[in-house]
């Protein structure tokens, strides 16, 4: 192959200077607008600096002082509740949609499109629909049980401690299931039909032909879009700003929520930006974890 | 599939949990449809049946449109939309297929970076974002979407074309470069063609991202008439402490219709583009 | 020099608008000739831009953008307003700060601390609007001013109170149901009160959720009237912690129980606005915003709704209050002409046609207005006029300021309430939120 550089000398056709030059426009938009003001992030988080205040070079005074904060751990917690409690159910959910979809039907063009739309609506306008749905008083969940007498009082679903977190959960389980039933979807299908016949053929029943045809072939993408998901919903903002602020008591903040509510509301952007950096070993973790996995399969 | 099928096979097997799954997802824009149709008043009216329109109405429709700039959010976002989709393509093309074809010095690092790219969170970055965005001159013009939005679809898209590039078997394009075509030729007028439906998921992937990205959107460029759908949709339908839930609704309702046809549409290239891509990526 | 001209000019603006009165003045589309007769030029030809956030009372908004606009043609300088949803103004204002892109904004309590550094001095401006005004309400000197100087012109606060059904207080045996002005309630009383309401089914409502009005608006009070505040008066010490407040805890946990809606923990501003427009219950601590919706869409509700002074408690009653201000960025490049707009805007002829129109929802910034008509329109307004002289700030009994603005916005004080009625133990979550506070405060 390297070979093929010979023919005309432009840089055009040389791989290694053509190989760069394809990467530039990609590579300088995420430079200027990514990688520049991310390490401006990480000078923030060794300062003191508040919003229009430059701050002066105080080390890992932050990374340390958050250590102690009780809010700060309570936050942790949380965002590993929120990130790995929800995945096992987005998968299981995402995968009982795909087999469903992958059935021969109609409509399942319009189908398909429908259910995904939990996935594809910007979240600021459906965590809104969730927010009158979750509503204290209003709730629909709570009228209806009322009404058939499963309950007598309204169900507090963004306030009580472990509902609130609970709750919040079910509303990104619902935003992610979608995206996990249409990548293991995609998956089924590269399933040669050929593969089921002959093991249905050899007598294979339904279970052991999903375990050993079905399973094997999906395993990728699982774990693609698993660990895709820890990192989206480790990183995620928007569900929990819309629903709670990371109220009651501070029981559903994030890592997104608290350095927001620090690094913002408070202007101290510098232990702001030391929180949010704190997502990023474990961050790095699960994307190590993805890229170890992609370089195997090729 | 295999062997015979009653109806009532089917409906057990598939009718019966694809209505659970209709009913788990899409209730909440069933409920959000719901409150568009009515009036303030019957909203909090709790002797109503919350599930049904008592007394319909399209005012909710009607504020939108005669008291709010939407139709101008439309407009500001499918702009914004296009061209950055447009724009993450193109790069993501480009390295997608160095990538995935060419051999060059610190291809594994840009790579890995590039994916590292995926760990940044928005929130981390908009404060110093916006000072590069004033210094260039940039604030409250289109291009300061148009230009930082790619930074969040590059990663994700170029990966997803990269898989998809190398499904196409080299000898297709060995045979090609053998004729005489050069690199890019051969990527425009063999690559490209057979990756169609690759091209569509990421160019659906990047839209709906730029549809409905927030942070962004509301501090670069929300000025006046300069606003996306979400961001005027929530600064326009609240106020104070007081929501007007069925306008707000109506807009979620207009605002995630767009996305939905388009998805209907596509929605069949959308899976098998993963499926060549994502899936063996 | 300039400030000769100044003096001339508000004097005669104060004959103009006395003259005018109110009617006329309402739509302030008086031609005025504020530069006598014509803009300087420099900032002819220039830009401003504003940021606000949106109004409840939508005339109110209305009016100041045409007001906005009218200047903008008299001044030869092209406007724009931004007008933006109340937790979407901070991201928006810290990018400002730091980049660049506004002018003009407006700053709600503490945060002119927040951003001191980037606000321009506006202490002279300030002071010409607090004397044409017979002086600044107390809380607004002790709000306004950072440092000594005034970093933005204060232009007052909409603040709560504690709105009921009088129907349903009559019923619960509340003597004088019928005027609010005539209720004169300890903490001890209101609670009794919910407790008969709640076993009626119309129990209160106190939002104790992640949001920036009501929850601290009912806290920081009831902490006060029970003898905690945050700081010490030396400033040395954490003054939370108190056998008295504890106590207090103990019967607001026990209030929690007996009289309010148990789901407040996580409501937000608009949680109790809603629930009580639908009857669901029967008081709760708001802003007029409340009165002014059911006025609008529930005539019978808004009959049969009046306002009591927030209850007091063995220090005292006390009401958070500080005040907003209109400041202009350091980083904007046309600071000449922002300066020129908030004199013109400050003037009595557009700050009180704009005032009043908002009929009460919007606390005064000056005494002259503490009596003015505006208040004796609509009774039910009363207590809300009252509130002023029982203004305390946060970080009391220290000042307001970054550090008190930052306990503030990590909800400690509202935590502490929540925490205490979801455990049960008042206890355990005062000890939390002293904690918490010397954390804050670096006490």
């Amino acid at each position: 192959m390297r070979g093929g550089a010979v023919t005309t000398g432009s840089l055009l056709e040389r791989e290694s200077s053509l190989g760069v030059i394809l990467m530039l426009p990609g590579a300088l938009l995420l430079m200027v607008f990514m990688a520049y003001p991310f390490f401006l992030g990480i000078w923030l988080s060794l300062t003191d600096s508040g919003i229009g205040r430059v701050g002066r070079f105080i080390g890992l005074q932050n990374f340390v002082d958050l250590l102690s904060d009780t809010i700060f751990h309570q936050t942790a917690r949380n965002t590993l509740i929120y990130a790995l409690v929800t995945v096992p159910f987005k998968c299981a959910l995402g995968l009982g949609l795909a087999l469903v979809l992958n059935n021969r039907m109609r409509f399942s063009n319009p189908v398909r499109a429908a259910v995904m739309m939990p996935w594809i609506v910007p979240t600021a306008l459906s965590t809104l629909g969730w927010f009158m749905i979750f509503d204290p008083v209003f709730s629909p969940i709570s009228w209806l049980l009322r009404h058939v007498g499963l309950i007598s009082k309204n169900i507090n679903f963004l306030g009580d401690p472990g509902l609130a977190i609970a709750s919040v959960c079910w509303a990104n389980i619902w935003r992610g299931t979608p995206f996990f039933g249409i990548i293991i979807l995609a998956g089924l299908q590269a399933v040669p039909a050929d593969l089921h016949e002959a093991a249905a053929i050899d007598g294979a029943g339904l279970w052991h032909r999903f375990l050993h045809v079905t399973v094997p072939h999906i395993k990728g993408v699982v774990l693609i879009a698993g660990l895709l998901s820890v990192i989206w919903t480790f990183a995620d903002f928007q569900l929990i700003y819309v629903l709670t602020k990371g109220g009651p008591a501070n029981q559903t903040h994030i890592f997104g929520t608290y350095a927001y509510q620090i690094g913002l509301s408070a202007t101290e952007i510098g232990m702001g930006a030391a929180i949010a950096l704190y997502m990023f070993p474990i961050l790095s973790v699960f994307a190590v974890l993805l890229l170890i996995y992609l370089r195997r399969e090729e | 599939m295999v062997g015979g099928e009653t109806l009532g096979r089917r409906t057990l097997d598939i009718y019966l949990p694809l209505a659970f799954y209709l009913v788990f997802l899409l209730f909440p824009f069933y409920w959000m449809s719901i409150v568009s149709l009515k009036p303030t008043n019957d909203l909090f009216e709790m002797k109503y049946n919350p599930f049904w329109v008592q007394r319909f109405t399209l005012e909710n429709y009607r504020y939108l449109f005669e008291n709010t700039a939407f139709p101008e959010w439309v407009k500001n976002t499918l702009i914004v939309s296009v061209v950055s989709t447009i724009i993450s393509l193109v790069c993501s093309i480009l390295i997608g297929y160095a990538l995935a074809r060419l051999r060059f010095p610190g291809s594994n690092f840009l790579g890995v970076g590039i994916f590292l790219a995926y760990l940044v969170p928005p929130t981390l970055l908009f404060l110093p974002l916006a000072q590069v965005i004033v210094k260039l001159g940039l604030y409250n013009t289109y291009w300061a979407l148009i230009l930082t939005y790619p930074t969040q679809l590059i990663p994700f898209a170029s990966w997803l074309l990269m898989g998809y590039f190398r499904t196409i078997p080299k000898e297709i394009e060995e045979s090609a470069m053998a004729d005489g075509c050069s690199r890019l030729q051969i990527l425009v007028r063999i690559v490209l063609p057979l990756s169609i439906p690759g091209l569509l998921s990421a160019g659906i992937f990047s839209f709906t991202l730029c549809w409905n990205e927030f942070l962004y959107a509301l501090i670069f460029m929300s000025s006046g008439p300069m606003k996306t759908i979400p961001v005027g949709v929530v600064s326009d339908m609240i106020k104070a402490d007081t929501l007007f839930w069925g306008s707000l609704m109506a807009s979620a309702v207009l605002g995630s219709f767009p996305i939905a046809i388009l998805y209907s549409f596509f929605v069949k290239h959308y899976v098998s583009g993963l499926t060549a891509g994502a899936v063996k990526g | 020099m300039e400030k000769k001209t100044q003096r001339k000019l508000s004097r005669r603006e104060f004959i103009t608008t006395g003259a005018a009165g109110l009617g006329v003045a309402a739509l302030g589309t008086l031609p005025r000739q504020v530069f006598g007769g014509q803009a300087p030029a420099v900032i002819k030809g220039t830009k401003l831009a504003f940021l606000q956030a949106t109004y409840f009372i939508a005339p109110a908004q209305d009016l100041f953008r045409k007001q906005v606009e009218e200047w903008g043609k008299m001044a030869g300088v092209t406007m724009a307003v931004d007008f933006l949803n109340w937790p979407d103004l901070q991201p928006k204002i810290a990018a400002a700060v730091q980049a660049g892109g506004v002018d003009i904004m407006d700053l709600w309590p503490g945060w002119n601390f927040l951003y001191r550094n980037s606000l321009v001095d506006l202490t002279r401006e300030a002071e010409e609007v607090g004397k044409r005004g017979g002086g600044f309400e107390p809380y607004v000197l002790n709000s306004g001013k950072v440092g000594g100087r005034w970093l933005g012109i204060p232009n007052g606060y909409s603040n709560a109170s504690m709105a009921y059904r009088i129907s349903w207080f009559k019923e619960a045996g509340v003597a004088n149901a019928d005027d609010g002005n005539k209720i004169d309630m300890t903490w001890a009383e209101y609670f009794a009160v919910a407790k008969k309401m709640k076993a009626k089914g119309k129990p209160f409502g106190q939002a104790l959720g992640h949001s920036t009005g009501d929850p601290p608006g009912f806290c920081y009070p009831y902490m006060w009237s029970n003898g905690a505040m945050e700081l010490s008066k030396d400033g040395k010490s954490i003054a939370f912690n108190k056998p008295e407040f504890v106590d207090a805890m103990k019967k607001f946990v026990q209030a929690w129980k007996d009289g309010y809606d148990e789901t407040g923990t996580s409501w937000d501003d608009s949680n109790n606005n809603r629930a009580y427009l639908s009857e669901q219950i029967s008081s709760t601590f708001n802003g007029s915003s409340i009165y002014f919706a059911a006025k609008k869409d529930k005539p019978d509700i808004a009959k049969d709704t009046h306002h009591i002074l927030i209850p007091k408690g063995p220090a005292g009653r006390f009401y958070w209050l500080e005040t907003r201000t209109t400041a202009i960025l350091k980083n904007s490049k046309n600071v000449a002409a922002a300066k020129e707009f908030l004199k013109w805007w400050f003037q009595d002829e557009q700050y009180n046609t704009w005032w009043r129109i908002q009929e009460g929802y919007h606390l005064q910034h000056v005494k002259k207005l503490a009596d003015d008509p505006m208040w004796f329109k609509d009774p039910k307004m009363t207590p809300f006029k009252q509130q002023p002289k029982y203004g305390l700030n946060t970080g009391y009994a220290g000042p307001p300021n970054e550090k008190a603005a930052l306990a503030w916005s990590k909800y400690i004080v509202v935590d502490t309430f929540a925490k205490a009625v979801q455990s049960g133990d008042a206890k355990a979550a005062v000890e939390w939120g002293a904690e918490q506070l010397k954390r804050a405060y670096g006490v």
